[in-house]
């Protein structure tokens, strides 16, 4: 066992207890996300054809056409969800678009779901009421 | 009788030995041959391949159900050109005999066929259970195609193994057993591995396999084309994008589809980012292994920014998604390029630091040198493949000797590495980075326009391809058969930490116990993409089996 | 001594148990903090200004987490074990001069230095017999290498506090901390760094770190404990480091004493031995963040070739050159 100096890593060490630390106090502070993060889908109902081709590609069966008011749409279920954006691409009328909404922790299963409204309603986001503000 | 090209050579040879037992061959592709001889032959026209190309290694050997028989398809790369030989056996006999005394690193690619399709290898030296659990109905084998998960019915929990695992017996005396895993903090993913031990030196080991096993290629069957690339991605964290680079090559042979010149120097772009994070996530965990905590973090730290670069270009840290079908997703502006020449030039400084270290640190010096040392004759009869080949002096570089996407182009090396210890091993892996990131710094600059993108048909015509490429770990081979339809009919993933595990067992003899996990790391072993076939889970003692409709019920619960 | 009520507080509150039971809390603290930051990490930050209530939040933890003792483990040596490993490193510390004076209000006896190595000796021994019966493979093999490290590299510890002792001429603590107008890390350096050394491997720290080295035997001898079992492990891990840096502290660095600014003098001597503690831990911090972990034959090999000789020629430079480093101690700065 020898002991020789070893000075790139002692001067490496000490000079980083000087330096500021790496860590980012999340959720104190945010990061920036890159603008084509593949967070959560945006479902736009009016545009919706139900043509049923974002539940029939989903590699993960994640979408469910559910009926609203007579028309049948996607509720994306969360959980299941890859986040593969196989839907997005194959939409025909761009009724799935893309977002960076990354904070979607909840605290039950149920309202970790995409639901389908109709047009007249503002669209919710999902379990907001527990999430942290965007 | 010239041989001109390898591929020719290669047919010339066998027929030379074998005369009228083969029954066909064709090269449908250039490095790609396809030979069937009869059950009988097989031995023989292994052998004489071998002789023709002695550094010939075996890749995988693959079984498919193909109606009355089962086909086996013995894959291997002779050094200039791929060869497969293959043969059929009848459903109602299903023996064949074992090729493991001419090629000794085939044994676990049989027990694999036999586990999953019941085939038996006649003078196979241990035919025992590779990826199922011990549990497991004696004549249930998933790969089959009239196979239904109804017929396991539950599974006796306690008919666990006992601790006379294949070969190795409990007996007195000085040697003890030492069993460890499933969970154990040296681990990552849960394998199983039982040491016998004379003090503190060991004797012998066995690894058994199976535990992270999903059922990925049966799996495969049931998804269309383009679904299954997501779902091959998920075979590995690590090498995902490895695994999507080999799937769309292989479907795109397949369907007679060419990815345009974009596309492909795109794709060199993610898979070289991928090989980067890897390298590096392995060298912090090879560091926290022997105990160097502050290199582990320094070292992560580091690779924050290859994953926010790959988060920049593909839209996710780890998982990338980003090939498919017919090219590449998104696109590269020129911004996002001159941003990753940035990151990466910043990278490369940091990467001299680490070298020094590597180099020069007694301690780290004291436990890897020296420490496993797998020679360069053991390395090529166990046909290993990846940084462990590298460092023991073999040339087993896909990217150099089978060029795909732009390699072919790309300016590198090839990094060799003769010592065949734990250090040669990780120096081998540090510099890869460095080749990786001159490969990407390259690739930026020459990238040629044009479209990214073509589209596809969701058909494929009915066929084979076999594709392979250089995952971080070694060399990665996809086997795609098509029929028609969008489905595929048989998917046959073999990744590289398979064709390791088994010099495992020549590099640990004779070493201390205290040097398993270095050794061990060195290996980089990657238990999720070693066992990709499950469908049961029984450790927790679950006794039932829950189809895709009882998940799916039991989620949304 | 007569039992009066100054003994009762000086024993049980200040300096005595209480006192140093928060030190043992706010030193595990400051170790936490300092290897976070010179791994460019921040260390324990929300609990508390600082993160200082951290290991107190631990080890409440702990305290609220189920105890399961093994069926095999033999009962009652598996429960004592903890709590006397625990008594005797606090019962060691009870005799350094932390306020001028040792807890129990006198200078101590020529040869407490001896009775404080003894006890160590012995509560290894206990640490050992913790993991011994647990009756687990990892445990049995983490004790085995307890015992193994702590006999070799407790011969030159010992030999290496000859050097101190035999410039103060004497084998008290008090008489030794006094007796250094200037440190005897800066007259005899040589012996300062063997038997930092010698400490690093008796502490199980890196890169001696074998005895509980998680990659390889999961926790060493303290892999079943749980719940209060395994506070008091922990803890008598900590107290066992905080003795050896006030060990050190006292030999080498002068102990309590150092210029005295202003009234009273007790607070001053503590707050010195406080800082030359700290300042020792975080010596001891660096030599673990630059260093791998070594095998175990590779330590034993380097303590009977390396440190065994080096500790004895250290004794021997130290005797040697005394008539030249006496003076020095006399002389008043």
């Amino acid at each position: 066992m020898r002991l020789i100096k070893m000075p790139q890593m002692i001067i490496e060490v000490v000079s980083a207890i000087f330096k500021k630390p790496f860590t980012r106090q999340y959720p104190f502070t945010r990061p920036d996300v890159p603008e084509r993060l593949r967070g959560r889908q945006i479902f736009h109902p009016e545009r919706c054809i139900s043509c049923g081709l974002c539940a029939r590609d989903c590699p993960a069966e994640a979408i469910e056409m559910v009926d609203v008011n007579g028309k049948k749409m996607p509720m994306i279920h969360l959980e299941s969800c890859i986040f593969c954006y196989l839907c997005v691409e194959n939409c025909p009328r761009n009724a799935l678009t893309e977002s960076t909404i990354y904070e979607l922790a909840s605290a039950s299963k149920e309202a970790l779901a995409l639901k389908p409204e109709m047009p007249k309603q503002k669209e919710e986001v999902a379990g907001d009421s527990e999430n942290v503000n965007i | 009788m010239k041989a001109t090209t390898p591929e020719e050579e290669a047919i010339i040879a066998l027929q030379g030995t074998l005369r009228d037992s083969i029954l066909e061959s064709k090269t449908p592709r250039p490095r790609r041959v396809y030979i069937r001889v009869k059950p009988k032959a097989n031995k023989k026209a292994v052998s004489s391949l071998l002789k023709t190309f002695p550094a010939t290694i075996i890749s995988t050997i693959t079984g498919i159900d193909v109606g009355e028989n089962i086909e086996i398809n013995y894959h291997f790369w002779s050094g200039k050109t791929e060869v497969t030989i293959r043969t059929e056996i009848p459903k109602s006999k299903p023996e064949i005999d074992t090729i493991t005394d001419i090629v000794p690193g085939a044994s676990l690619y049989e027990r694999e066929v036999h586990d999953l399709l019941g085939v038996k290898f006649i003078g196979h030296p241990n035919l025992t259970r590779l990826l199922l659990p011990e549990s497991w109905p004696k004549d249930s084998y998933p790969l089959m195609k009239d196979w239904n998960p109804e017929h396991v019915g539950s599974l006796d929990a306690s008919l666990e193994e006992t601790l006379t695992i294949g070969g190795i017996e409990k007996n007195g005396g000085s040697l003890v057993n030492v069993v460890v895993g499933p969970q154990h903090p040296a681990l990552h993913e849960p394998e199983r591995f039982l040491f016998k031990l004379d003090g503190e030196i060991v004797v012998d080991v066995e690894p058994r396999l199976g535990y992270a096993h999903r059922g990925i290629e049966k799996g495969a069957e049931r998804l269309m084309f383009f679904q299954d690339v997501h779902l091959v991605e998920r075979v590995c964290g690590i090498c995902n994008v490895a695994h999507t680079t080999c799937f769309c090559q292989a479907v795109e042979a397949l369907g007679n589809i060419e990815a345009p010149p974009r596309a492909r120097y795109l794709r060199t772009i993610v898979h070289e980012l991928n090989r980067i994070h890897s390298h590096l996530l392995l060298l912090g965990i090879a560091g926290l292994e022997i105990g160097f905590e502050s290199l582990f973090q320094y070292i992560w730290r580091d690779r924050e920014m290859v994953l926010d670069l790959t988060e920049k270009l593909t839209g996710n840290r780890v998982m990338a998604e980003y090939s498919t079908i017919g090219g590449v997703r998104r696109d590269l502006t020129s911004t996002l390029g001159n941003e990753i020449k940035r990151g990466l030039k910043k990278l490369k400084d940091r990467l001299n630091f680490y070298r020094e270290v590597l180099q020069s640190d007694p301690t780290i010096e004291l436990r890897t040198k020296n420490i496993g040392i797998l020679s360069r004759e053991k390395a090529l009869k166990l046909s290993v493949v990846g940084p462990v080949a590298r460092g023991s002096g073999v040339e087993s570089d896909v990217r150099k000797h089978d060029p795909y996407a732009a390699y072919e182009e790309a300016p590198f090396d090839e990094i060799l590495y003769k010592d065949g210890d734990s250090w040669a091993r990780l120096m081998v892996r540090l510099d890869e980075v460095d080749e990786s990131i001159d490969i990407i710094l390259w690739a930026i600059d020459n990238i040629p326009g044009g479209p990214f993108r073509t589209r596809v048909p969701r058909r494929m015509p009915e066929g084979e391809a076999l594709s392979r490429v250089e995952a971080p770990r070694g060399e990665l081979i996809h086997y795609v058969r098509g029929n028609g339809t969008a489905y595929p009919e048989r998917v046959k993933i073999r990744s590289p930490t398979l064709a390791n595990i088994i010099s495992f067992r020549e590099m640990i003899r004779g070493c201390y116990v205290a040097d398993i996990p270095a050794v061990l790391i060195s290996l980089d072993p990657c238990f999720s993409c070693t066992d990709r076939m499950a469908f049961i889970d029984e450790r927790t003692g679950r006794k039932w089996v829950w189809s895709m409709r009882d998940l799916k019920d039991r989620r949304r619960a | 001594m007569m039992l009066e009520g100054n003994f009762f507080f000086r024993t049980l509150i200040f300096p005595g148990f209480l006192f140093l039971f928060l030190l043992t809390l706010f030193c595990d603290w400051f170790e936490r903090k300092i290897m976070a930051r010179m791994q460019n990490r921040m260390g324990p930050s929300y609990t508390g200004p600082f993160g200082i209530l951290q290991p107190l939040a631990d080890y409440i933890k702990l305290l609220t987490k189920e105890d399961i003792t093994p069926r095999h483990a033999k009962q009652f040596l598996f429960t004592i074990t903890p709590i006397i490993s625990f008594s005797i490193f606090m019962l060691s510390i009870f005799c350094f001069p932390i306020d001028g004076v040792n807890i129990f209000s006198n200078y101590g006896f020529e040869g407490d230095l001896l009775l404080v190595l003894a006890l160590v000796t012995f509560a290894h021994f206990v640490l050992f017999l913790s993991g011994w019966s647990s009756s687990n493979p990892y445990s049995g093999i983490g004790a085995v290498r307890i015992v193994t490290q702590f006999i070799g590299y407790d011969i030159p510890l010992i030999i290496s506090t000859l050097g101190p002792a035999f410039l103060a001429r004497s084998l008290s603590l008090t008489k030794i901390a006094s007796s250094q107008n200037i440190p005897f890390a800066i007259l005899t350096p040589w012996t300062f760094i063997v038997f930092l050394i010698s400490l690093q491997a008796e502490l199980e720290e890196d890169p001696f770190d074998v005895p509980h080295a998680e990659t390889e035997i999961v926790a060493g001898y303290g892999t079943e404990f749980s719940g209060r079992k395994l506070a008091f492990i922990r803890l008598s891990k900590d107290t066992q480091i905080i003795f050896g840096a006030a060990l050190a502290a006292t030999l080498f660095l002068g102990g309590p004493y150092g210029p005295i600014p202003s009234d009273p003098t007790s607070l001053w001597f503590i707050i010195y031995f406080v800082l030359k503690m700290l300042f020792v831990i975080a010596l001891l911090e660096l030599v673990e963040a630059v260093c791998a972990r070594l095998r175990i034959d590779h330590i034993m090999i380097g303590n009977w070739r390396i440190i065994i000789p080096a500790a004895l020629i250290s004794v021997i430079i130290t005797v040697l050159s005394s008539p030249y480093i006496k003076p020095l101690m006399e002389a008043i700065i």
